[in-house]
């Protein structure tokens, strides 16, 4: 069993390597072999990936005994919906991919590339050892900096290179904050294995050592999340990505940062994080309320897009500050939404922005509606989850985030927290405001030129696959929440106390 | 014979003495045979190898082991000790002798250079004196060991003849005699504060007995740190560095940036370890200079077009990294130090590696500067997979797995020591050095300037790109590239060199 899941990393690890180092040269430098490749590798990880999910092997080998390394990989409720949606991203991107294929480089370097940021991302969400997440974690950064720095919109290429350049070293910041958390973290609990840490909910831990380490995390994590203010990075990093970039930075690599909250903070560390929780809230709300503004005045759609990002992941952040089961319940759950409709969004906006030669809301188009009917029908389920509409994905983690915070656990400012909630719910009539604004631009409309092809192929198949998780998991949210609940209760029975 | 003044084990000091033999050979082989030239270099590779191979004795021994020589009779102490980390270090000194020696084989072509024989036992004296500093257990031979390592780079910087040659090695030199003169200072300071002309924490314990001493003591380490910030380019000492490395040729800043960092900190590692017994407090002296030499470094680095200028504030910000974890005096930062010195060597030997390799390619014209860098993985993808290794290393990012794992390493002890406001400068200086490396790599991945097809006279760039390397560089380029991957794929290889 445990072959299933070393071999779930051993494929895009092998695959990213082999396409980037010998692609050039090899068969596989022909755009159709080197997609067909990344294919076939991304289908087959995300069996075993599916494999592993269910038989939950368990992997521990040493690998620095001097410094007490060692490879330790699970999986649990918590990380099983990030890590389905990890591999199923991987396989979308690359099908997206056959119909749009990359500029800027070769298609061996961009493949592998996808692969080997699906690699680091999978191995972020498996591993159980607190160096090795920071290894993985820091496996993403170059294939997503060459994918945007290479691979990215090309009609500024000051912009681009700022964009590339601001999301690596803001990512590299993070990160390394992170390690001197996960290395304090270590060194005064004496363990790395996550679990261990989880269990020990802290305990021997001094009240001020947890606070100084959850501080030192929760900066870190928080630009990845991206939390307000460090959110800087993110929308220039949106809006000069590739599609396939786009797609993973928001719906995959933005889940690490909140992931790492959980794992690394709130389960180790429930003295310290209980202290800083009502600030966290307050940066994840001024993050709602100030995507949520820029929003209804941005002009450039992928912009918008990351904007609402940093407003979504506020939402997460608010359902994690409120210490109570049904807060991290929301904070998954919103996590694994944002990831669909993110992804359903950006590949929509990716494809638009193609077809228009931008993604200016400003120029008049052609309405959706009524010249490409599949394409505006996405774009409607995907804008209406994202507003929180009730039956869609994106109701559910906001809804259970703002009651959350409405009722948080007992050491929590309760006051401070039921503003923080009412806040909040002006954030979701943001939502709804720019949604429809958006909507009503490029939607509505009876214009019909310039005309522009409707999505086939593969860019409708991964489309309508979105689509459709958008609807299962907005009527069916126990499917995520059924799985996390288990994993979610052992960490809040002590955090609540 | 039982009656010797003090006990010699040749064997344990082949380290030292594989290449202090092998360049008064190839002196006294220059006399005899003036036109012999590759001959000296296969001698000299000869003798590093051997003293490579009595390194593997030492190295990975647990922690307190240690094969001493050079002791006094009676169960005296000893002037030569080996560990795990100071055969480790020897280790490295030799291989990175050989990867400069590599560097600057002669070619075929050019028949003037008569000064090979003078190059090749520089190099090995030098060499020499790296490895004798690591294993040197009492102040006279560390600082004659020590000066012996620094002395013949002035003399290698210099005989290039260039103007730039000049004054880099007139920077070289000035420090070299204020470091010289700090050093001995604090040897007399050692000596005056413990009564023992050894580096040992049994003499630096001496000074428990009498507080008054104590101060002594300090200010010899203080002045132990200065001495040494010179060699290893820490600030603010650090002036001669770019001036150095660019007047000096190629294989010449190679060793600069190699062996003699090694053989500087491994001087350092003496004094730390005897002190450390002591319970020092931080040595807030050690943190302050690490953090400046990391921001000082990596900021002036931001400014440079010249990739040897670059590699040289790299080496100030680098040299930074290496000090970081002997901010707080413990047996645990010494070999977190010299895990993340071994792991910048590595990488810092491919990237000049691949920069020479790219000279006698394009020539120096057009491999000197960062702009001549555009399209490198289009025209020498090989090449340009090995820099781009070796850069990502250095900013500790994977793929360059062994530059992260070095960064874990060192910042390891200070966090353990509470440090926080230096760790957060660290953390800081990890995006500048990125910062640094990536300006670099995105020249590396991006698309030339323009098709060479279209260049006015089609020819001349077919005829440039003829030219190739030399072997002997390639063979440095891959033996370099080689260590970083399997290190990268399993530092453990270097972290178990250092003992546990």
């Amino acid at each position: 069993m445990v072959i299933l899941l070393l071999a779930a990393l051993a494929i895009p690890a092998v695959t990213g390597t082999f396409l980037i180092v010998f692609g050039r040269g090899s068969r596989a430098a022909a755009e159709g072999n080197a997609n067909l490749l990344s294919l076939a590798a991304s289908v087959a990880t995300a069996a075993l990936v599916v494999a592993s999910v269910i038989a939950r092997p368990v992997v521990d080998q040493p690998w620095l005994p001097s410094l007490g390394i060692r490879w330790q990989f699970a999986v649990d409720g918590i990380s099983a919906p990030l890590l389905l949606l990890t591999a199923a991203l991987g396989i979308a991107v690359v099908v997206h991919a056959r119909s749009h294929p990359p500029h800027g480089g070769s298609p061996t370097m961009f493949y592998g590339c996808l692969q080997l940021v699906e690699l680091g991302a999978l191995a972020t969400f498996l591993s159980r050892d607190a160096v090795i997440f920071f290894l993985s974690f820091e496996v993403v950064l170059i294939p997503m900096w060459v994918l945007i720095s290479r691979f990215g919109d090309s009609h500024d290429l000051a912009a681009r290179a700022d964009a590339s350049g601001r999301f690596v070293l803001y990512t590299v910041l993070g990160s390394t904050l992170m390690l001197v958390g996960i290395l304090a973290l270590v060194q005064a609990a004496g363990t790395a294995n996550l679990d261990a840490l989880a269990a020990a909910h802290g305990a021997g831990l001094e009240r001020h050592t947890q606070v100084i380490i959850a501080a030192l995390l929760l900066v870190g994590l928080g630009i990845k999340i991206p939390l307000f203010p460090l959110h800087t990075w993110l929308p220039p990093a949106h809006t000069i990505a590739p599609t396939a970039g786009s797609v993973l930075l928001a719906a995959v690599l933005l889940k690490m940062g909140t992931y790492g909250v959980v794992r690394l903070v709130i389960a180790p560390l429930p003295i310290g994080f209980g202290a800083l929780a009502p600030a966290f809230a307050v940066a994840g709300v001024v993050g709602i309320l100030w995507g949520g503004l820029a929003c209804l005045v941005e002009n450039d759609l992928k912009r918008l897009i990351a904007y609402s990002s940093v407003a979504h992941m506020g939402f997460v952040v608010l359902g994690l500050s409120s210490g109570t089961t049904v807060g991290l319940q929301a904070a998954l759950f919103a996590n694994v939404a944002h990831g669909v409709v993110s992804a359903l969004l950006f590949f929509l906006v990716g494809g638009l922005k193609e077809r228009w030669g931008s993604s200016d809301l400003a120029t008049a188009r052609a309405a959706l509606r009524e010249v490409s009917p599949r394409l505006g029908l996405a774009l409607v389920v995907g804008f209406a989850a994202s507003l929180g509409l009730p039956g869609l994905v994106g109701f559910w983690g906001e809804f259970l985030a703002m009651y959350s915070a409405w009722s948080p656990a007992p050491d929590r400012p309760q006051g401070l927290m039921r503003v923080l909630a009412a806040v909040a719910v002006t954030g979701t009539a943001l939502a709804a405001g720019y949604s429809l604004r958006v909507l009503r631009l490029i939607w509505s409309g009876d214009r019909t030129t310039p005309a522009h092809a409707d999505a086939r192929g593969g860019e409708w198949s991964v489309l309508a696959v979105l689509v459709t998780a958008v609807l299962v998991l907005g009527i069916a949210p126990g499917l995520v929440l059924n799985s996390t609940i288990k994993d979610v209760a052992a960490i809040t029975a002590e955090v609540s106390r | 014979m039982s009656q010797a003044v003090v006990s010699v084990n040749a064997g344990m000091l082949l380290p030292v003495l594989a290449p202090a033999v092998a360049a008064a050979i190839v002196l006294v082989a220059d006399v005899a045979a003036p036109h012999l030239r590759r001959a000296h270099y296969v001698v000299a590779l000869t003798s590093l190898v051997v003293g490579a191979v009595a390194t593997f004795a030492g190295v990975g021994m647990a922690a307190g082991d240690a094969r001493q020589t050079l002791c006094l009779p009676g169960g005296g102490q000893c002037m030569y000790a080996a560990d795990s980390v100071t055969s480790a270090l020897q280790l490295a000194a030799l291989l990175a002798a050989a990867v400069t020696l590599l560097l600057s084989w002669p070619d075929d072509k050019k028949q003037s250079s008569g000064s090979t024989a003078v190059i090749v036992s520089l190099v090995l004296t030098a060499t020499a004196g790296a490895t004798a500093v690591a294993g040197a257990r009492d102040v006279g031979s560390w600082l004659v060991a020590l000066e012996l390592a620094t002395l013949p780079t002035v003399a290698l910087v210099a005989l290039r003849g260039a103007r730039s040659a000049i004054s880099g090695a007139v920077a070289l030199l000035t420090t070299s005699l204020v470091s010289f003169s700090l050093l001995a200072l604090a040897a007399a300071l050692w000596f005056t504060a413990t009564s023992s002309a050894f580096l040992t924490p049994a003499a630096a314990l001496t000074v428990t007995d009498d507080p008054a001493r104590r101060p002594i003591l300090v200010l010899a380490v203080v002045l132990v740190v200065a001495g040494i910030g010179f060699k290893l380019s820490l600030v603010p000492f650090h002036a001669w560095t770019p001036e150095a490395y660019d007047g000096a040729p190629l294989p010449i800043a190679a060793f600069l940036a190699g062996v003699s960092k090694i053989a500087a900190l491994a001087a350092l590692v003496v004094v730390i370890r005897a002190v450390a017994p002591l319970g020092a407090p931080p040595l807030t002296a050690i943190a302050i200079v690490a953090a400046l030499s990391m921001t000082l470094g990596n900021i002036m680095a931001l400014r440079q077009d010249g990739v040897v200028r670059l590699l040289a504030w790299s080496t100030v910000a680098q040299a930074g990294w290496v000090v970081l974890p002997l901010a707080t005096v413990s047996s645990a930062a010494v070999r977190a130090s010299g895990a993340y010195l071994l792991a910048y060597v590595v990488a810092t030997l491919l990237a000049f590696a691949v920069v020479a390799a790219l000279v006698q390619t394009r020539g120096a014209a057009r491999a000197r500067t960062l702009s001549e860098y555009r399209g490198l993985l289009r025209d020498h993808p090989v090449l340009a997979s090995a820099l781009a290794l070796a850069l990502l290393s250095l900013a500790g990012l994977p793929p360059g797995v062994l530059g992260l794992v070095a960064k874990v390493t060192v910042l390891r002890p200070v966090v353990a020591s509470e440090l926080w406001l230096l760790a957060v400068v660290a953390a800081f200086n990890a995006v500048l050095g990125v910062a640094v490396y990536v300006r670099w790599l995105r020249a590396v991945l991006a698309p030339p300037d323009a098709p060479p097809d279209a260049a006015p006279d089609g020819a001349a760039p077919e005829a440039a790109r003829a030219v190739r390397a030399h072997p002997a560089t390639l063979v440095a380029v891959g033996f370099a590239a080689v260590a970083l991957v399997l290190t990268s794929l399993s530092p453990q290889l270097i972290l178990g060199l250092l003992g546990s």
